[in-house]
């Protein structure tokens, strides 16, 4: 296998030029697949025959739970290439990506909220998978913590790979929560061995908001590293006349 | 279009409020996620700018 | 220095470490976490003690943030400063107990009724509990600036300062949750908020005297 790609993703002058011609696209056509799926959830999708038009919360709800999960997935990956190989890219991804991952947790929380009320009766309960995200949440918060307070960046770098890495015991449990145990919470809507339990009609919707959401994280994700870069590169030579030629 | 009229598509059967309010909360974390970024960025050139402008006249 | 520009300069000190008053918020969230999780979930047993809960959780974060409050400016020798500027030094500790509280606890009264959801403590009495914070935690942290000048000095005095001043903590947490209680039961309130009351009001009377006699035996 070939694994210069990979060398090239540790170098940051590569990785900003290379972004710069992906950002804009990727995320546009995030926000693009993330409109249509989430208009056409919430204006053509049929009504669901048990919870009536509420149900049409799930093109924000269930997109944000997966991205939260995938970009906590990426922080524990990241975290982990950053002890291996000391890769310097990595510290500047987790940087970037735990707002984000916050904020995603965030609207699966305050989307699960709202849809709870009206369906179980509760704005929240402490069960397993609720909880769980909540945890996955303050986790994200930790790491925006520690790289706020830590004022050594190679004690942050290392402390935040190391948190990052820990952090990922928590998926499975978010999981698999709802098979372990009995929640009030529905099961995976998503699942690559089992053919969705919803019709195709409400399903594919969804997925195309789910493909939206994840390029307009990629997409925001590789502006924020940039800036990154700039930040941390900022004694080398292309990065000043990088700053020196753009106009602000 | 899986609703008769646009009363209909505003009140989303029963509990239009529930879900309008979903929708809300979520444009405004997300309009504030993609600011934020924007705004980070040009903090940065900024930043670097003016350091760099004093650098070169020191 | 005048006591407007040090109200200025605190206020820009605390913006500029916010992560700090972030992280008690986020301290406080984790203790109230923790007691579902660790003793029960449902709403029955949770809806008549969320209102302890919540100020069990608002207490620990408050004597944990206050704690630091001298430390920076001891270690730079502002807190020096301070004490031959002129100005008088109950004064400006009194601006800076209540700069920390409005930085504090304004994110945290706006996150109190979350929380009470959360733990299923019943809407009407969530008035109470917000007015018990009100009332209750400008003595928490006026009592916490005592104990946080008197151990500003030593190296490891964090966990001395606690054990100091939470016994201090135990009559505000137990008035208000008894006001809590109380109003539950339809029983008469208002002599256990005034109660409350007094003590804050003790507190601001003793506190900025007290404090500043501290600082000025541990700065030498």
């Amino acid at each position: 296998m070939n694994w210069i790609w990979f060398h090239k993703l540790g170098s940051p002058k590569w990785f900003y030029q290379w972004s710069s011609k992906w950002a804009l696209p990727v995320f546009s056509m995030g926000l693009l697949a993330m409109l249509v799926g989430v208009g056409w959830g919430l204006g053509f999708a049929p009504t669901d025959y048990q919870q009536g038009d509420t149900y049409r919360i799930i093109y924000l709800h269930v997109p944000a739970a997966v991205l939260a999960e995938s970009c906590y997935l990426s922080l524990g990956v990241a975290g982990f290439v950053y002890l291996v190989w000391q890769m310097k890219m990595a510290p500047i991804f987790i940087k970037s990506m735990a707002p984000i991952g916050a904020a995603m947790a965030a609207i699966a929380l305050l989307s699960g909220a709202i849809w709870g009320k009206p369906t179980w009766g509760t704005w929240w309960v402490w069960d397993a998978r609720l909880t769980s995200v909540l945890v996955l949440f303050l986790l994200y918060m930790g790491i925006i913590a520690l790289q706020n307070t830590l004022e050594d960046a190679a004690l942050a770098n290392q402390a935040t790979a190391i948190v990052s890495v820990l952090g990922l015991i928590n998926l499975p449990i978010i999981k698999y929560s709802v098979n372990w145990w009995n929640t009030l919470h529905q099961p995976a809507s998503f699942s690559l061995t089992e053919k969705p339990a919803m019709p195709m009609e409400m399903w594919l919707p969804l997925l195309i908001a789910v493909i939206g959401f994840y390029c307009l994280v990629v997409g925001l994700v590789m502006w924020r590293m940039q800036s990154e870069i700039l930040l941390r590169e900022r004694r080398t030579q292309w990065v000043k006349e990088k700053v020196m030629n753009h106009g602000v | 279009m899986a609703f008769n009229s646009l009363a209909d598509f505003l009140t989303m059967g029963t509990h239009g409020a529930f879900v309008w309010s979903t929708y809300g909360l979520v444009l405004l974390i997300l309009a504030s996620l993609i600011l934020n970024t924007v705004q980070g960025r040009r903090k940065v050139i900024r930043q670097l700018k003016k350091r760099y402008l004093r650098e070169s006249d020191s | 220095m005048t006591y407007f520009s040090f109200f200025k300069a605190e206020c820009l000190a605390l913006f500029y470490t916010k992560q700090r008053v972030v992280n008690a918020l986020l301290f406080f969230v984790m203790v109230v976490v923790l007691f579902p999780l660790g003793i029960d979930p449902s709403a029955e047993f949770l809806s008549p003690v969320a209102g302890g809960i919540i100020w069990c959780a608002a207490a620990l974060s408050v004597v944990i943030s206050v704690e630091s409050m001298y430390k920076e400016s001891y270690l730079d020798g502002t807190l020096t400063q301070l004490i031959v500027s002129g100005l008088s030094l109950p004064w400006l500790i009194l601006i800076k107990v209540g700069v920390y509280w409005g930085a504090m606890m304004l994110p945290l009264l706006l996150l109190t009724p979350v929380f009470a959801q959360m733990l299923f403590l019943p809407s009407d009495s969530l008035f109470m509990l917000l007015a018990t914070l009100l009332l209750g935690t400008p003595g928490l942290f006026l009592i916490g600036s005592i104990g946080a000048a008197l151990t500003v000095s030593l190296r490891q005095g964090a966990m001395l300062m606690v054990l100091l001043i939470l016994p201090f903590y135990f009559p505000i947490i137990i008035f208000s949750t008894a006001a809590i209680k109380a109003m539950q039961l339809g029983l008469p309130y208002g002599g256990l908020l005034a109660l409350l009351g007094a003590i804050s009001l003790l507190a601001l009377v003793v506190s900025p005297v007290m404090t500043s006699l501290c600082i000025k035996a541990s700065v030498r």
